[in-house]
């Protein structure tokens, strides 16, 4: 006889010890991601003596971790999403309060309102008025990612398009190499790059590195949007052309509309590497004829006369939370995206 | 409404030979079903007469001008592919408005739902693609053809999709949906109950060739080639290879192969000698399969009760008359004047 009792319980304990394990390892494995952040913020809006102090640090894991506790505690036992969590974030708001209430202050990111910030921490003679305002980085940054996000979206769809759609001599060449050029570090093109950015005559303008940045990126985005071209499927495109709509008509109205997934998957990447970019930034300017988020950054933290850590991990904050927002508004379809194209 | 005219229709790919040269003629208002196994060539027709692939060679013309160079979008032919190809991205009404907004339709949206009603998807019009059954989605990518009163309307095995039921009843009402329009079609399948049942005219290809053009009862009865014997009627036919030389003493083409359909045959006390070793109950009748001094054979019982079991002996008769005869080529001899095979 079989003990289908014992089978039944065996097997649920089996699945749960998987399900603790599990939660245990990806817990442990997130610390070393998540705590470098958590300190950055908290350096950011408690550090006074522009040391980068630990003392804040663990009253505010503490909270996270009550927080996190409150929340899966009143999922388990209600089982409402929406509960557990206006209870968790009511209880690591109020133990916040309570425990870095008196640590908490603004000071750290007063660069946002002062435009001579560095010639104020340091004078007049270090910094000699070529250090620039917080927002001129910024709308720099936001140029360069922005206008390279919209060249490289525009042309790896149309090229992917016609990878996908057309033959041609060399067509599978052509996407190899796409392949095999991924396979060089972009590093080792600095010194040819930097040569010919200057015999162009683009070198210390923002041109520079929105076109070196696009060439780069674009053979992979193009392999990307292809996969996403081929998983449309032949027959909507036919049946656009007999009921009456030209090629292009067909591609705007009936084709465009499926791959919308990868095109803005492929923009936010294409928009975090433009706004994360350092080397090609500084490599392609000689003096400081342009500042962006990354070149700005690395200027505060330069150790002139001591650093102020507490202004460095605010100017870190400002930089982060771009990227940070952009990334949450399209997480449901960047998790869409794998290498083929659409899941199903 | 049109009249379809094919020369020596040809498409070539690199290598392959898709359409092989065909010559075919459809009236004005006729469902004519392009019957074939796959690969031979009828959806390459298919999209060459929707303009969507430029032929090789020949021409192809619509009530008697040529159209090879015209562009698929000027065609004004609706096509309902295998697929449905309908658009995910707009709702079942505007995937059914899509082809007006390439021509000047007045009230195209009540037209619209006109079409909706002639396919019985009135309550769905703001649905989405995605949101409906199969059968569903056949009617919208129906009616969608048939909103701008298409010259030609080109059915792609459009029925290969549904479920058994349900395609017994849309072969009904697509006939009758055509029957109505008057609309020139053409049904590419590779289901013979689905040609013979909806076609006026049953055109059977193989390897980019037309076998044979005719009724159903023309391509059943009276098969051109061995190649259309064998394709139509299931249970398959039973073709008998005859120990006959190929031309007889007065120069005369001599039967090279007997065919004869497994219902011609009944089971008696003299005839072909078979032991059978297969029995199927089909419901109103029985399938025997079994092998002989001529091979394997087939014969149908009309009763449902099986009157022999495996291992049984039998011998199989049949009416000369039943029999169909060709030559070395595969091509059917004209009179059949049958002989028996003992």
């Amino acid at each position: 006889m079989t003990d289908w009792t014992a089978l039944a319980t065996r097997s649920r304990r089996a699945r749960q010890t998987r399900l603790g394990v599990l939660t245990l390892f990806l817990t442990l494995v997130s610390i070393p991601v998540a705590v470098p952040y958590i300190w950055m913020v908290m350096i950011a809006f408690t550090a006074r003596r522009g040391m980068a102090e630990t003392g804040t640090l663990w009253p505010a894991l503490l909270v996270i971790v009550a927080g996190l506790a409150v929340y899966g505690l009143v999922l388990w036992r209600s089982g409402r999403e929406r509960t557990a969590l206006v209870a968790g974030a009511l209880t690591g708001l109020g133990l916040g309060l309570v425990l870095l209430g008196n640590d908490l202050h603004l000071n750290n990111f007063r660069f946002m309102v002062n435009a001579n910030i560095i010639e104020d921490l340091k004078g007049q003679a270090t910094a000699g008025g070529q250090f620039p305002w917080v927002w001129e980085a910024f709308f720099n940054s936001l140029i360069l990612a922005g206008s390279q996000t919209i060249i490289v979206v525009t042309v790896s769809t149309l090229a992917a398009y016609y990878l996908s759609r057309f033959s041609f001599r060399g067509r599978s060449a052509f996407l190899q190499s796409l392949l095999v050029l991924q396979a060089f570090p972009a590093i080792t093109l600095v010194i040819p790059i930097f040569l010919i950015v200057f015999w162009v005559g683009l070198l210390n303008t923002l041109y520079a590195p929105i076109l070196v940045l696009t060439a780069l990126e674009l053979p992979f985005f193009i392999f990307i949007m292809k996969g996403f071209f081929d998983a449309v499927p032949w027959d909507i495109e036919m049946s656009a052309m007999t009921d009456g709509a030209s090629r292009r008509q067909a591609f705007w109205m009936v084709v465009l509309p499926q791959v919308r997934v990868g095109m803005i998957a492929i923009g936010v990447f294409a928009f975090i590497k433009g706004w994360e970019e350092y080397v090609f930034v500084n490599g392609l300017r000689t003096g400081n004829s342009y500042w962006v988020m990354s070149t700005y950054l690395y200027y505060v933290r330069q150790d002139v006369m001591g650093v102020d850590y507490g202004m460095v991990a605010a100017v870190a904050v400002l930089y982060v939370l771009p990227a940070l927002v952009l990334y949450l508004f399209c997480q449901k379809y960047l998790t869409q995206m794998t290498l083929g194209g659409v899941k199903g | 409404m049109a009249r379809v005219d094919l020369h020596a229709l040809t498409k070539t790919w690199d290598k392959a030979t898709a359409v092989a040269g065909i010559d075919l003629s459809i009236d004005d208002g006729e469902f004519v079903a392009i019957l074939g196994p796959s690969g031979c060539g009828k959806s390459t027709t298919l999209f060459l007469l929707a303009g969507v692939y430029l032929p090789s060679s020949g021409d192809i013309l619509f009530d008697g001008t040529r159209v090879n160079e015209v562009e698929a979008r000027h065609r004004n032919v609706g096509i309902v592919f295998q697929s449905y190809a309908l658009y995910p991205n707009m709702s079942v009404l505007q995937n059914i408005l899509f082809p007006t907004r390439f021509q000047k339709t007045p009230d195209a949206e009540r037209r619209a739902r006109e079409m909706g009603e002639l396919v019985q998807i009135t309550e769905l019009l703001d649905r989405r693609p995605s949101e409906l059954s199969g059968g569903q989605q056949q009617r919208v990518a129906l009616a969608r053809a048939l909103i701008k009163r298409p010259n030609l309307l080109l059915l792609d095995e459009p029925l290969s999709n549904l479920d058994a039921t349900l395609r017994l009843t849309m072969r009904a009402e697509i006939r009758r949906l055509t029957r109505d329009l008057g609309v020139t079609t053409i049904l590419v399948t590779h289901d013979q109950l689905e040609a013979t049942t909806m076609a006026d005219r049953v055109v059977c290809m193989n390897a980019g060739r037309i076998e044979q053009v005719g009724t159903a009862e023309d391509l059943y009865m009276r098969p051109e080639t061995t190649f259309v014997a064998g394709f139509i009627g299931s249970p398959p036919i039973n073709l008998i290879p005859l120990p006959t030389p190929g031309v007889d003493a007065q120069g005369q083409t001599q039967p090279q192969t007997l065919g004869l359909r497994p219902e011609m045959l009944h089971a008696g006390e003299s005839g072909l000698p078979l032991q059978i070793d297969h029995v199927e109950v089909m419901g109103r009748e029985t399938l025997y399969s079994g092998t002989g001094p001529n091979g394997a054979l087939r014969f149908l019982e009309p009763t449902a009760q099986p009157r022999w079991s495996m291992g049984d002996r039998v011998h199989l008769d049949f009416a000369p008359a039943d029999s169909i005869l060709f030559d070395a080529a595969g091509r059917r001899l004209p009179d059949a004047t049958a002989r028996r095979t003992e």
